[in-house]
C-alpha cells in the first residue's frame, strides 16, 4: 500500500549538502498502524513530507496504493493527498479565521464535494470527534485538544486511507494527548492507516509497529503487541463515517 | 473546486480594518476616477470639434498704424495685394477678430423688424476672400463679390449695416427652422435689412467656449481699424506657412513706415490658447487620477502581500490538505475581489454623488452611466491585476511549510 525504496532526501544550501533520508525504505500495508521515532534531526519530519507528498525526493521510487508519485505533476499530487491521505499536524494548523465546521471543509472544498455531502462528512467527523456542538466555535475558543481533535476531523472527514500524524500530542498536557491518541486507535480500528511521528516512546508503543530512525535511515523495526487487528479498510471508516 | 466565497467572506470580516480602509481607498478612487474622466472626455470633446477652418495653414498678422498719415483702406489693399501675390498663399482678407480667440463682436440678428429684441450672434467682418482665406466651404447660395465689399464703419456712420451676408448653417437653423435660408432678410436692431446670400458649413467662429461657438455670420466689409490696428487671415499651401511667416513680417514690417506690424502667429496659437484652460484642466486631472489608481493598486498590493505573508503557515496547510496552486490564486483573488467589489459598490454611490453635485455646482451635464460601468470594471481589473503577483506568489508556498514549527 505505501511503498518506499532507497529514498534519498537531500537539502542544498550554497556550501553544503545534507541528506535528510538516506537509502529509507519502507512498506507499510493497509490498516496498519506505525509510529516513526528517532531524535531530532533524524529525518522523521522529512520522512512525513515525502511520505505525505509535500516534498520530492532525489532518488528512490515510492509507490503509494500502486502509484508511482515520483511521476506525478503538483496538481496530481495535491489530488492525491487531497483525496487518499489526512493530516495531522503538531501545532494542529488550523485556521484561525475559519469556525470549526469551515475548518473542517476545508478540505472536502477542494475535493469539489456537494455541499449536502460535505455537511454530511463535517456532522459525522465532528461527532467522532465528540466536538458536534462546537461546529460553530472558532479555534480561538477551544482548548488545545479540543482544536486536535478539529484537526483530526477535518483529517478524515474526507475518508483518507491514510493518516499521518507529526507530533499529534506534541502541545498537549498528558491527559488530552491521551485522548487524542484513543482517538487515532479508534481511526485505525476503522481500517485507515496510520503513520504517527513522534519522539516519544510511550506514544510509540501504542502503534503496531515502530520504525526508528536516526541520520536519515531506518535504524530499526520494533513490534509491539499488537492490537486487535483493523477489521475492514478505509472503506470501513468511511462508513462508519457516513 | 466551488468558489469558497462565503468563508473567505466571512474570515474577512474578522480582520476587516485592512479590508474596509483599502474599499474605502477603492470607493474614492472610482468616484474619482468616473467623475474626472467625464469631464476630461469632455473637454475633449469640446477641443475635437469640427470649427470648418484650415487651422493648420492660416496665419494671423497683426498690423498696427500709428501715424497721422496712416490710412486704412488703401493700406489694407496694399496689403493685400502683396499678400495674394506670393507664391504658396491660397487666399487672404482682411478681418475685424480674430476666429477661435474667444474674443470678437457679437451682435443682434432679428428675422422680424417688429421684434423687440434679437440675440446676439458672432459677427465677423470679412472681404471676398474671408471664406477662402479660413478655408470654410460655401454649402449653398454664393461668396461676396469684390464689389460688395463695404468701406469701414466711421464714426460718422458707426450704424451702418450690410446689404448682403453669409451664414453658418446652425444659425441659419436657428433663424429659419428647416427653411432655406437664401433670399431672407435678417435686422440689425436698427432694423436696416440684410439679404442672406450663403451659407457655410461647418464653421466654427470666434467663440469656441459659447454654448453655441457655431452661430455665426459674416459681413462683407473692411474692418474699422480701432487705433489703427487690422488683422489679417493669411491661408497658405499646406507646409507653406511657417516659411511664410517670416517673409511677411519682414516685408509687411518695412512695407510701410506708418504702421509696425505687432506679430505673425499661426491660428493654432489663438486656438491653443482658447484651449489652454480645457487642456490644462484635462492634464491636471488624468495626472490626478492616474496617481490616485496607482496609489489604490499600491493599498491593494499592500494588503494582499500583508495577506500572504501573514498566512504562510495557512497557506501551507490548504496546500496540504488538497490545494493545487491555482486554488490559492483563486482564493486571493476572490479575496480581493470581495474587498474590490465591496469597494466600487460604494464608489458608485460616491461617484453618483459627486456627479450630481458637481453637475449642480459647475453646471456640468449629469455623470454618463457608461462611464460608472467602465469605471467600475477598469478599477475592478487594475485591482485584480494589483492582486495578481501577491496571489502568485501565495501559490508558490510548498506545502511543507504546514510540518514547519518556526
Amino acid at each position: 500500500m505505501l511503498k518506499m525504496q532507497d529514498i534519498s532526501k537531500i537539502y542544498r544550501t550554497d556550501l553544503i549538502e545534507t541528506y535528510a533520508l538516506r537509502a529509507f525504505s519502507l512498506e507499510v500495508s493497509a490498516g496498519e498502524f506505525v509510529a516513526v521515532t528517532g531524535p531530532s534531526g533524524s529525518g522523521k519530519t522529512t520522512f512525513l513530507n515525502v511520505a505525505g507528498l509535500l516534498e520530492d525526493f532525489e532518488a528512490g521510487s515510492y509507490e503509494l496504493d500502486g502509484t508511482n508519485v515520483r511521476a506525478l505533476s503538483d496538481d496530481a499530487r495535491s489530488r492525491l493527498r487531497n483525496q487518499r491521505i489526512g493530516f495531522i499536524f503538531q501545532s494542529f494548523n488550523l485556521i484561525p479565521d475559519l469556525n470549526v465546521e469551515d475548518n473542517v471543509d476545508v478540505p472536502l472544498r477542494y475535493r469539489g464535494l456537494a455541499a449536502g455531502d460535505r455537511r454530511e462528512r463535517i456532522a459525522s467527523a465532528l461527532e467522532l470527534v465528540g466536538l458536534a456542538s462546537r461546529a460553530r466555535h472558532m479555534p480561538a475558543q477551544l482548548s488545545g485538544g479540543q482544536q486536535q481533535r478539529v484537526a483530526i476531523a477535518r483529517a478524515i472527514a474526507g475518508d483518507p486511507a491514510f493518516l499521518l500524524a507529526d507530533e499529534p500530542t506534541g502541545n498537549l498536557d498528558s491527559l488530552m494527548a491521551r485522548q487524542v491518541m484513543d482517538l487515532l486507535e479508534q481511526i485505525n480500528e476503522m481500517g485507515t492507516t496510520i503513520l504517527l511521528v513522534t519522539h516519544d516512546p510511550e506514544l510509540a508503543r501504542r502503534a503496531q509497529r515502530n520504525v526508528h530512525l536516526i541520520d536519515g535511515h531506518v535504524s530499526d523495526f520494533s513490534a509491539y503487541e499488537p492490537r486487535a487487528a483493523a477489521s475492514g479498510g478505509a472503506d470501513a471508516a468511511g462508513a462508519a463515517l457516513a | 473546486m466551488s468558489v469558497p466565497v462565503r468563508p473567505i467572506l466571512s474570515a474577512l470580516l474578522r480582520n476587516r480594518t485592512g479590508a474596509v480602509l483599502v474599499a474605502m481607498q477603492i470607493a474614492i478612487a472610482l468616484a474619482v476616477l468616473v467623475n474626472a474622466l467625464y469631464i476630461v472626455v469632455q473637454r475633449a470633446e469640446k477641443m475635437g470639434r469640427p470649427t470648418g477652418i484650415d487651422v493648420d495653414n492660416v496665419m494671423v498678422i497683426a498690423s498696427a498704424g500709428f501715424t497721422e498719415r496712416f490710412q486704412t483702406v488703401p493700406s489694407i489693399q496694399e496689403d493685400l495685394a502683396y499678400l495674394r501675390a506670393l507664391p504658396g498663399v491660397v487666399a487672404a482678407s482682411v478681418t475685424g477678430s480674430i476666429p477661435l480667440s474667444d474674443g470678437g463682436s457679437n451682435n443682434p440678428l432679428l428675422t422680424n423688424p417688429e421684434a423687440h429684441a434679437g440675440e446676439n450672434y458672432n459677427a465677423l467682418e470679412i472681404d471676398e476672400q474671408g471664406l477662402a482665406a479660413l478655408g470654410v466651404h460655401l454649402v449653398a447660395g454664393r461668396n461676396f463679390t469684390h464689389e460688395e465689399i463695404q468701406p469701414p464703419l466711421t464714426k460718422l456712420d458707426a450704424s451702418r449695416f450690410v446689404p448682403e451676408i453669409i451664414v453658418s448653417r446652425a444659425l441659419a437653423e436657428r433663424l429659419f427652422p428647416h427653411q432655406s435660408p437664401l433670399g431672407k432678410r435678417v435686422y440689425d436692431p436698427l432694423r436696416q435689412s440684410a439679404t442672406i446670400v450663403g451659407v457655410v458649413d461647418p464653421v466654427m467662429g470666434c467663440f469656441p467656449s459659447s454654448d453655441h461657438p457655431d452661430w455665426v455670420y459674416f459681413l462683407p466689409r473692411y474692418p474699422y481699424a480701432f487705433g489703427g490696428s487690422l488683422v489679417y487671415l493669411v491661408r497658405t499651401q499646406p507646409g507653406q506657412r511657417a516659411a511664410l511667416m517670416r517673409v511677411v513680417e519682414q516685408h509687411l514690417a518695412k512695407s510701410n513706415p506708418d504702421r509696425v506690424i505687432d506679430w505673425v502667429r499661426p491660428l493654432n496659437y489663438f486656438r491653443d490658447l482658447t484651449y489652454l484652460g480645457d487642456r490644462s484642466m484635462e492634464i491636471y486631472l488624468i495626472t490626478v487620477t492616474a496617481l490616485m489608481i496607482a496609489v489604490t493598486c499600491l493599498g491593494i498590493f499592500a494588503l494582499a502581500t500583508f495577506n500572504v505573508s501573514t498566512r504562510t503557515k495557512q497557506i501551507g496547510t490548504r496546500r496540504a490538505v488538497g490545494a493545487r496552486r491555482r486554488d490559492i490564486v483563486q482564493y486571493f483573488l476572490v479575496e480581493n475581489g470581495l474587498v474590490t467589489g465591496a469597494g466600487v459598490i460604494v464608489g458608485c454611490a460616491l461617484a453618483l454623488a459627486t456627479g450630481y453635485y458637481l453637475s449642480l455646482q459647475y453646471a456640468l451635464p449629469r455623470l454618463n452611466l457608461y462611464f460608472l460601468v467602465g469605471g467600475v470594471l477598469l478599477l475592478w481589473a487594475t485591482g485584480q491585476l494589483a492582486a495578481w503577483q501577491p496571489a502568485r506568489r501565495a501559490a508558490a508556498v510548498p506545502p511543507s511549510v504546514a510540518t514547519r514549527t518556526v
